[in-house]
């Protein structure tokens, strides 16, 4: 039957700091006349400001004609009122009405605009979502699959679960996961829509159903609260800029009782022998390099602690190692080939490294690759999941 | 309130969901309308493209088409709302109770729709000073949605009320 928590409230608030008036979630009353005390706080809002004004509707889910109709008179009247203000409305793609809807005010009076936000998810990662990069993660989830998948139990992960993989990048963990385990429910989140494409196209040839792919921002999803029994995040804390804020949110989603599971690494702990000298040099300088645009590939073994401050219980933490010595040394060596073009080439060049830096960065990739294939080299990628209950 | 899978009438597209209710139980409460859209939309999105993205649609076309209904029907009778699919298609069928006044508004509403210059009315109608018009819900529709509407007679005194939508565009 249709559950009373199916309704929802909506929020409003005025950040005065900001100058950002926000919405957020269901907002469909039956007559304008509710709408009364929301319209007062935006009146007061728009005289308490100058210059810009912005309404943030990113996360306003539902809105009826109605309260669209109180709320564009009262913004129009604004608009007249106070020439001297911009009204700026931000909107975002994931929730597929709301651009399109606000966008018919800025026709009735130019100065209100309309802004999709989504065109600016995380500009920094730009180079990790390229085309060129999918090979390179589907090996990535192929070695480390090895040893979750005897890792994943321990952490929570059975057959039947309702389970999101945040971040899901290509899809192809849920793909896994969906093979081995059978979840009763996958949902698979990112906020490439080339990646979900990806996605959406392997799971279609290979006939695998049930995984639904899904757009949207890790730190400001549109789930709902408590949903799933297990909530994954791999290898997307450490490229996060503020990975508490996803975290919040990989904790929200999750029922009471069930479990949040991140992998992470600490890329400065990349080894190998012969030349280790050389790789560890080059495994330093690279966590400089994501240090430098905002990214911690250290974060492995934090991740205990941002579970900790998230207000999980029962934190399990441990690490393994991805090496040449379990099974495929060529992939291992390819998935190496594949980092030195991404950093050495792209990442070097943007933060402006010079020619003898990015020699000598590449020298510890070959080595490390030498390493590999070696018939007496060991060359390893650690790699730290972690897991924490949501308390009842 | 009745929740199931029944036959809808729909020629090539397969019945998804369907619930009935007597039409003033259905119109004493108005969050009716939301749980209602909110309910089907969860459960026909999952196997969509994105289904957050096709639920939060769904919902919101959904449910204009209730609270229309929710103000324009007769007092009595047996309110039908079902959900059918073809490919990327969905069509929603409401079956109405209606009386001379309101049965007026519905095939002068879906006449209007198929006279064209839908988005001007939908643009006027949205902006006016007054209360809003009775059929801004299926202006929206038509011109937001794309919606296709139809209008046939139904058993006893009912109209039944089609809008066909296709509301995923393509994968990305």
């Amino acid at each position: 039957m249709i559950a009373d928590t199916l309704v929802q409230t909506y929020k409003v608030s005025f950040d005065d700091n900001n100058q950002e008036f926000a919405l957020s979630g269901s907002l469909r009353p039956e007559r304008g006349a509710e709408m009364e005390a929301c319209i007062r706080l935006l009146e007061t809002s728009i005289a308490s400001i100058r210059g810009t004004f912005y309404i943030n509707v990113k996360r306003l889910v539902r809105l009826n004609n109605v309260a669209f109709h109180a709320l564009a008179g009262a913004l129009l009247k604004a608009a007249d009122e106070r020439p001297d203000v911009k009204i700026s409305i931000i909107t975002s793609s994931v929730i597929g009405w709301s651009t399109k809807k606000f966008g018919t005010l800025t026709a009735k009076n130019p100065r209100i605009v309309v802004e999709e936000y989504d065109s600016e998810f995380y500009p920094g990662q730009s180079f990790l979502e390229e085309g060129g990069f999918v090979p390179v993660l589907r090996t990535q989830t192929k070695l480390t699959w090895k040893h979750e998948r005897s890792i994943l139990p321990r952490h929570g992960l059975t057959p039947g679960v309702t389970m999101a993989d945040i971040c899901c990048g290509i899809g192809d963990f849920a793909v896994l996961v969906a093979k081995e385990f059978a979840p009763s429910r996958i949902v698979a989140l990112d906020h490439s829509k080339s990646s979900l494409a990806y996605a959406r196209q392997v799971a279609s040839e290979f006939d695998i159903g049930g995984i639904e792919y899904i757009y949207g921002d890790a730190a400001e999803m549109l789930l709902e609260d408590g949903q799933f029994d297990f909530v994954s995040c791999r290898h997307a804390l450490q490229i996060f800029n503020k990975p508490e804020m996803i975290v919040s949110e990989l904790v929200r989603i999750c029922k009471p009782g069930g479990r949040v599971y991140v992998s992470n690494e600490k890329i400065s702990q990349c080894l190998g022998e012969p030349r280790g000298p050389s790789i560890q040099w080059t495994y330093e300088q690279l966590s400089k390099l994501f240090a430098d645009f905002d990214m911690d590939l250290e974060f492995g073994p934090k991740s205990y602690q941002a579970l900790q401050k998230a207000g999980l219980e029962d934190i399990r933490i441990e690490s393994f190692m991805v090496t040449n010595r379990d099974g495929d040394a060529q992939a291992f060596a390819d998935m190496v080939m594949a980092w030195e073009e991404m950093f050495a080439g792209g990442m070097c060049e943007k933060r402006g490294d010079d020619a003898a830096f990015v020699e000598k960065f590449r020298r510890g990739f070959e080595d490390h690759i030498a390493a590999a294939l070696h018939p007496g080299g060991y060359a390893g990628w650690p790699v730290w999941v972690a897991s924490g209950r949501k308390p009842l | 309130m009745d929740l199931g899978a029944a036959s809808t009438g729909a020629g090539e597209y397969a019945e998804l969901l369907e619930f009935d209710m007597d039409m003033d139980g259905f119109a004493s409460n108005w969050a009716y309308c939301d749980r209602v859209s909110t309910y089907f939309a969860r459960m026909i999105s999952h196997n969509r493209s994105d289904s957050l993205l096709y639920s939060n649609l769904f919902s919101s076309a959904l449910n204009e088409l209730l609270e229309t209904v929710y103000r324009l029907h007769a007092p009595s009778g047996r309110f039908v709302c079902s959900v059918a699919r073809k490919a990327a298609s969905e069509r929603i069928v409401l079956t109405v109770p209606v009386d001379a006044r309101t049965a007026e508004f519905y095939r002068g509403a879906v006449r209007v729709l198929n006279e064209g210059d839908v988005a001007s009315r939908y643009h006027n109608a949205l902006f006016t000073d007054g209360p809003l018009q009775p059929n801004i819900g299926l202006l929206e529709l038509a011109v937001d949605y794309a919606a296709r509407f139809s209008i046939e007679p139904a058993d006893g005194n009912a109209i039944r009320l089609i809008a066909d939508l296709k509301l995923e565009e393509s994968d990305a």
